[in-house]
């Protein structure tokens, strides 16, 4: 299992409308995630990142138009089905009093599961490699809720990486967390995606997170995907003002080339 | 951990064994006589047909209790909840008090008692549900309504056994909780339901210990929340309305039980599930004994012929003291 010569599936979303009640979210959406590709969506509080990553892993299903997974249609499959291709951490988690590092990481397992909820062979191997990819091995029998905020979120990706899927959507992994923590959830997430060939979708809400570690950037704005391409050619100063309502000035890091983010000052929120 | 399991199980044993000797008018002897198969006719009749059958009735009653509490406090995520406060259990007095009533179940006809406490149980908890409203992801607020519910519900069961007590039984038998006069009938007719449920609940503790996490990261994971919900609501109905028959309203053993099952076993309900089912037999087999030990006493202080304590009233003290030290550790809006 530790090599995958194929290649992980690809996404694509076509034409999807989603709504909650009374909240109309996302107005057709087309987007296409190559297979390996690491991409971030940046946007608005309420632009519809989070709910277009939600629909990518199936956990909810369009109200209008595809999302595919490798060719396969994920309204069509179960959850449990989907969960085995597609993993998702949510972005903020309640805590759980009386399970362990260990624990929380199993539950990962659930859907390669037998039917009685038994473990098989592998279980125990895949939630071990999550442990130690997500360094979080040491403290295996610890309570969650005794853990900082940095080692919880590392052991929620653990979790979520237990699924061992080819497709891993992370709903903005950094929350919280301190500037040496965001860094190394990312490192973690780029080595795990080159190692294993993974598909990766993030929500970011740092612009410079994204034009540092993703290989494209896909701006929503409203429900709709208003930019996207690679960091260099995506991150401007318009996109600043037009899709995050800030002004500022963008650069380059002297060292790596890749676009550095100089907000200035909020711009008045035009929808 | 199944080192816990083991002392758990021997504090069952010797809670029932407390609870075998501690009634009236037989010394402790004379149990253990008839048990390895001697004593007098009286002694056997006594020790066989009441003590032994209401031990095990209360045994499983209160294992079916615990484990309906874990169930509800994990697929609701409210810590709060629990048979007695989310009107499962009154509705499900109610409704087996009603049928009785009306003449559609009696004890000649168990299995409808059961029945029409689980439609009860049902529409207890669909009553809250409705009056919740928006407030359902609250487990304070939840649980306030749940109280309303609950004693909305008790007044009814109230009303219908004063205005029509015939073979009813007596209120104090279904709003409080007693084992007094439970016979073997009662026990045939509960361990098959409870065992049926119970197993049912144990199958589901995958998806509950799931559902505990939250309804996002168990959908992430591969379960389909509501589905798993409705069937846990389903088992913890199911097991409520079996010890309700049985026992009646014993109060805050589903409440309380739980907490200290996850205390003990952690939130993996795969271990959790039975031991909420230990704890549960041990507590009111426990508050059982210790229910007679006090009745026998206040009848000596108060030179009262025949006081009975019923085995509620005790576990309803001791979990409203403990119900306050739960909702103070609990930080708000989480489990």
């Amino acid at each position: 299992m530790t090599t995958q010569p194929t290649d992980p599936p690809g996404l694509h979303v076509a034409d999807v409308h989603f709504g909650y009640p009374g909240r109309p979210v996302l107005h057709g959406v087309d987007l296409g995630v190559g297979p390996g590709e690491l991409t971030a969506l940046i946007g608005l509080n309420g632009c519809g990142k989070s709910t277009l990553l939600r629909l990518l892993a199936g956990v909810i299903r369009p109200d209008r138009g595809r999302v595919l997974l490798g060719g396969a249609d994920l309204a069509r499959m179960g959850r449990r089905a989907a969960a085995r291709r597609v993993a998702l951490l949510h972005q903020s988690a309640p805590p759980v009093p009386g399970m362990t590092v260990r624990q929380l990481v199993r539950q990962g397992r659930y859907a390669q599961r037998g039917p009685l909820g038994m473990l098989r062979d592998g279980d125990d191997a895949a939630v071990r490699r999550a442990l130690c990819d997500t360094g979080v091995e040491d403290w295996t029998d610890r309570p969650v809720d005794a853990l900082s905020g940095g080692e919880r979120q590392r052991v929620r990706l653990a979790m979520a990486l237990a699924q061992d899927t080819r497709v891993l959507l992370l709903d903005e992994p950094t929350t919280y967390l301190d500037l040496h923590h965001q860094l190394e959830v990312l490192q973690t997430v780029v080595r795990l995606r080159a190692e294993r060939g993974l598909t990766v979708v993030m929500v970011l809400h740092d612009l410079g997170h994204a034009a540092r570690f993703a290989e494209r950037i896909v701006a929503l704005r409203a429900g709709r995907v208003v930019a996207d391409g690679a960091p260099k050619d995506v991150v401007t100063p318009e996109l600043l003002a037009g899709v995050l309502d800030v002004a500022g000035r963008v650069g380059r890091d002297p060292e790596g080339g890749w676009p550095v983010c100089y907000p200035d000052h909020p711009l008045p929120t035009s929808t | 951990m199944s080192g816990r399991l083991l002392v758990l199980a021997a504090v069952v044993v010797l809670a029932a064994a407390a609870d075998l000797v501690a009634g009236r008018a037989l010394a402790p002897g004379t149990v253990l006589e008839v048990l390895t198969g001697g004593g007098g006719e009286t002694a056997r009749h006594v020790v066989l047909h009441l003590r032994v059958p209401r031990l095990l009735v209360a045994l499983v009653a209160g294992a079916a209790l615990g484990v309906a509490g874990l169930v509800l406090q994990s697929a609701l995520r409210n810590p709060l909840s629990g048979p007695e406060v989310t009107g499962v259990t009154p509705g499900a007095v109610l409704g087996a008090v009603s049928a009785t009533g009306l003449g559609l179940a009696s004890w000649q006809s168990p299995a409808a008692v059961v029945v029409a406490a689980c439609a009860g149980g049902f529409a207890g908890a669909g009553l809250l549900w409705l009056l919740a409203g928006r407030e359902r992801g609250d487990p304070a607020g939840t649980a306030v309504h749940g109280v309303l519910v609950s004693a909305v519900l008790g007044g009814l069961t109230a009303m219908v056994l004063l205005v029509a007590p015939g073979e009813l039984g007596s209120v104090v038998q279904w709003l409080i909780g007693s084992t007094e006069g439970r016979v073997w009938a009662h026990w045939h007719l509960l361990w098959p339901w409870a065992l049926l449920w119970g197993v049912a609940a144990w199958l589901l503790s995958g998806p509950l210990t799931l559902l505990r996490l939250g309804d996002g990261p168990a959908a992430a994971a591969g379960l389909a929340p509501r589905r798993a919900r409705a069937l846990a609501l389903l088992c913890a109905v199911a097991l409520t309305a079996g010890a309700v028959s049985a026992v009646g309203a014993l109060g805050f053993v589903g409440l309380l039980v739980p907490h200290l099952a996850v205390a003990l076993f952690g939130a993996d309900l795969r271990r959790a599930l039975p031991g909420a089912a230990l704890c549960g037999a041990a507590v009111v087999c426990g508050a059982d004994a210790a229910a007679q030990g006090l009745s026998r006493w206040l009848s000596l202080v108060l030179d009262a012929a025949r006081l009975t304590l019923p085995v509620g009233a005790l576990t309803t003290c001791l979990g409203a003291v403990l119900l306050l030290v739960v909702v103070r550790r609990t930080p708000a809006r989480s489990f």
